[in-house]
């Protein structure tokens, strides 16, 4: 079967859902990967947001929120960031490679930014392959 | 929970979602999913037709949630939450897929476009489920308004919402009320006095008794809500004073491009390459004349300083070309034999009585010359002895074709407006946001302009974009009514989408209150537990991801919603994939 990659991405209403937005309204056409969900925060994105995204077969999660200093609740991005450095650790463990799960900071212009974002990260994937995280377990698991 | 009764209702959007994405299909395929009862494509649902098929099929397939495939929420959202309440369903039982913005005006291939189109819908429905009924909240709303910048727009708000009654906070970062236009000499295109237009705005906002102006003032920190909003502003003598508002109009408006950025015009080296500013005061002066005090006998006229051109500032200023055949009036009152020179780059004469005016100073004996932005920027060097002029400006003119040398003894640069250097301390400070070339960014182009997306903040003048006299007006004076009409309700419907804690999980870990950048959690040690003032709560939702037993939930963005919609994304195109 041909492989098709697929980004889960999570963008905080405010500046990057809003850039997304722009990328429309200005007819940037981007690869068509990436199906997005909306968060009032990159502050509110969860560790289980990711998991889950990975344990329903996405092969890559995007998370995009206000540039460092405009976030629209302060610092709620600097949370984001905080709990991205985990989370990346964790899923890295997990056998995960870490170009899969990103973090970029986009702001409400910059709909161009965002389009090259999904056409970079969907060629990573391409890359990359499928996600093996079963693989990666198993072979742990072997090892033990 | 009652048995999820869904309509799922797909948006042509005219062609602009039908000719990407395949509509019909896309509705029919939902249509087989658990709980969907009916799903319908219309081509524009935001119409008033398309909101009476929703709240029909609601009284007649007795529907209790609500999905629309349709633009961005950002645009429609409110307009559909309307129209569910209007058929008796709470409106936060709705949900929108985005397909336009995000699907069909930026893929090109209409088999990926209508799948994503479909995951994104059963992202929708499968939230939509989750959703649960929010009771609106309103707050009182204060009646005084806070006014940021003392130039034409603010004062045209602030003297508005005066008149009627209200009181008005006008804050203004310099020493004097007037903004760019006390700079200038006559308006176009009546060539009537700016000063006479501005004089009675200044008296009336200084003397009004609804008006407090706070001269060289600054604003820093808001901090509040709509209708209940608090800043403390500094005074040049160090007093701080904490004023209380309801509503916060900014117009800050922009400022004029240094031009000595730009090498070929050579601004600063030769003392009579000048801007446009620094013309209007000549004028004002009564006296055209040469840094040694002569009276120029050519005169060029430097149309886009610093506009319409990547390496400086893409957007047009939209009111220098207009200034600069002004000037040909001004300058051939003052002199009439002398040569004028104007050295454009297109000619923008677009609003009410600009195209018969530019038409006008075309009989004024003057030499317009064109220039190609793109190509190259006409250069300007000292003149030789034997040449009879001060300067010389070398360029390519772009109708003939030809290389030509213009002799100019003065020369007025037209120079783009741009933010102020502190545009981004503002924007912080009352919560909202830029676009691309620092201009603030308005709640809908279109439909809401002078609005911003967040609550009780308007935007006017130019520092929403750039305008002239009357387009500043006209949005001052729109904000006004605005605010005036919520005042005169006394309350205004809030956000209900705040955090709220399960107290039978709360473990008391106070995690939560350090994380909320807004204080708007404290512990009670009474009950051990945390606890949310949602007047205070912004919904931001921080506090629900920190939360280690998940007992705080942010209304509206819960796990079970977020987390069906992960799933619903998955379920379909990808499956297997």
């Amino acid at each position: 079967m041909n492989y098709r990659p697929t980004i889960v991405s999570f963008l905080c209403n405010w500046c990057a859902y809003t850039g997304a937005d722009l990328a429309g309204t200005s007819r940037l056409h981007y690869a068509p990967n990436i199906r997005i969900i909306r968060v009032m925060c990159s502050g509110r994105i969860e560790p289980t947001f990711v998991l889950k995204a990975f344990q329903q077969g996405a092969d890559g999660v995007l998370i995009c929120g206000c540039h460092p200093g405009d976030c629209h609740y302060h610092e709620g991005n600097y949370k984001c960031l905080r709990r991205f450095k985990l989370i990346q650790k964790y899923t890295s463990q997990m056998g995960i490679e870490k170009e899969r799960l990103q973090l970029e900071w986009i702001s409400a212009s910059e709909g161009q930014q965002f389009a090259e974002l999904v056409n970079n990260m969907t060629k990573t994937l391409l890359l990359l392959g499928p996600v093996k995280i079963k693989q990666s377990l198993e072979v742990q698991h072997l090892k033990q | 929970m009652e048995e999820p009764r869904i309509g799922v209702y797909v948006c042509w959007c005219g062609t602009n979602i039908s000719k990407m994405v395949d509509v019909e299909k896309v509705a029919d395929e939902v249509s087989k999913l658990t709980h969907v009862v009916i799903a319908k494509n219309y081509k524009y649902m935001c119409s008033d037709p398309g909101q009476e098929l929703i709240i029909k099929d609601i009284h007649g397939h007795k529907l209790n949630r609500v999905v629309v495939a349709a633009c961005s929420p950002r645009i429609h959202e409110l307009t559909f939450r309307n129209a569910v309440e209007k058929a008796g369903i709470n409106p936060y039982l709705f949900e929108m897929a985005n397909i336009r913005e995000q699907d069909s005006w930026v893929h090109t291939d209409r088999v990926e476009a209508t799948s994503k189109a479909l995951d994104l819908i059963v992202a929708a429905i499968r939230r939509v489920k989750y959703h649960e009924p929010l009771q609106k909240r309103s707050v009182t709303v204060d009646p005084a308004t806070l006014v940021i910048g003392g130039g034409i727009s603010g004062m045209a708000a602030a003297l508005e919402i005066a008149n009627a009654g209200k009181k008005v906070f006008l804050i203004e970062k310099t020493n004097q009320l007037g903004g760019q236009v006390a700079k200038l000499d006559l308006t176009f295109p009546h060539l009537s006095s700016a000063q006479q237009l501005i004089q009675p705005f200044i008296q009336g906002t200084e003397n009004h008794p609804n008006i407090e102006v706070f001269l060289n003032t600054e604003i820093r920190d808001v901090t509040g809500y709509i209708g209940n909003f608090k800043s403390t502003v500094q005074m040049a003598e160090n007093e701080n004073i904490e004023l209380k508002f309801g509503n916060i109009i900014a117009a800050v408006g922009l400022k004029p491009f240094d031009p000595s950025k730009i090498e070929e015009y050579g601004y600063g080296r030769f003392p009579d390459v000048i801007t446009s500013l620094e013309f209007e005061e000549m004028l004002s002066k009564g006296n055209i004349l040469t840094k040694y005090g002569k009276e120029p006998r050519n005169i060029a006229i430097i149309h886009c300083v610093g506009s319409r051109n990547k390496k400086y500032h893409p957007y047009c200023s939209r009111t220098c070309c207009m200034a600069a055949l002004k000037y040909v009036h001004e300058i051939r009152a003052c002199l009439p034999s002398a040569n004028i020179f104007e050295i454009y780059a297109d000619m923008r004469a677009y609003g009410k009585g600009h195209e018969e005016f530019y038409a006008l100073t075309t009989h004024k004996q003057i030499i317009f010359l064109m220039y190609d932005q793109q190509e190259a920027l006409p250069v300007i060097r000292h003149a030789n002895k034997n040449d009879n002029c001060n300067m010389i400006i070398e360029m390519n003119e772009k109708l003939s074709g030809e290389s030509i040398e213009v002799p100019v003894d003065m020369v007025i640069l037209m120079v783009n407006m741009e933010a102020h250097d502190n545009v981004k301390e503002v924007v912080r400070a009352i919560g909202v946001s830029l676009c691309g070339n620092q201009f603030f960014i308005e709640k809908h182009p279109k439909l809401d302009p002078v609005a911003t997306t967040t609550g009780g903040v308007f935007i006017v003048g130019t520092c929403q974009g750039p305008k002239d006299i009357p387009d500043s007006v006209a949005q001052a004076r729109a904000a006004a009514a605005r605010i005036l009409a919520t005042i005169a309700q006394g309350s205004v419907a809030v956000e209900v989408t705040t955090a709220c804690v399960n107290e039978n999980l709360c473990c008391g870990c106070q995690t939560c209150v350090r994380v909320c950048p807004y204080g708007a959690i404290s512990y009670n040690p009474e009950k051990r537990v945390s606890e949310v003032n949602e007047v205070l709560c912004k919904g931001c939702g921080t506090c629900g991801s920190a939360c280690p037993t998940g007992a705080i939930s942010s209304k509206h963005f819960t796990d079970k919603q977020i987390l069906a919609e992960i799933e619903g994304i998955m379920s379909m195109s990808f499956k297997g994939a």
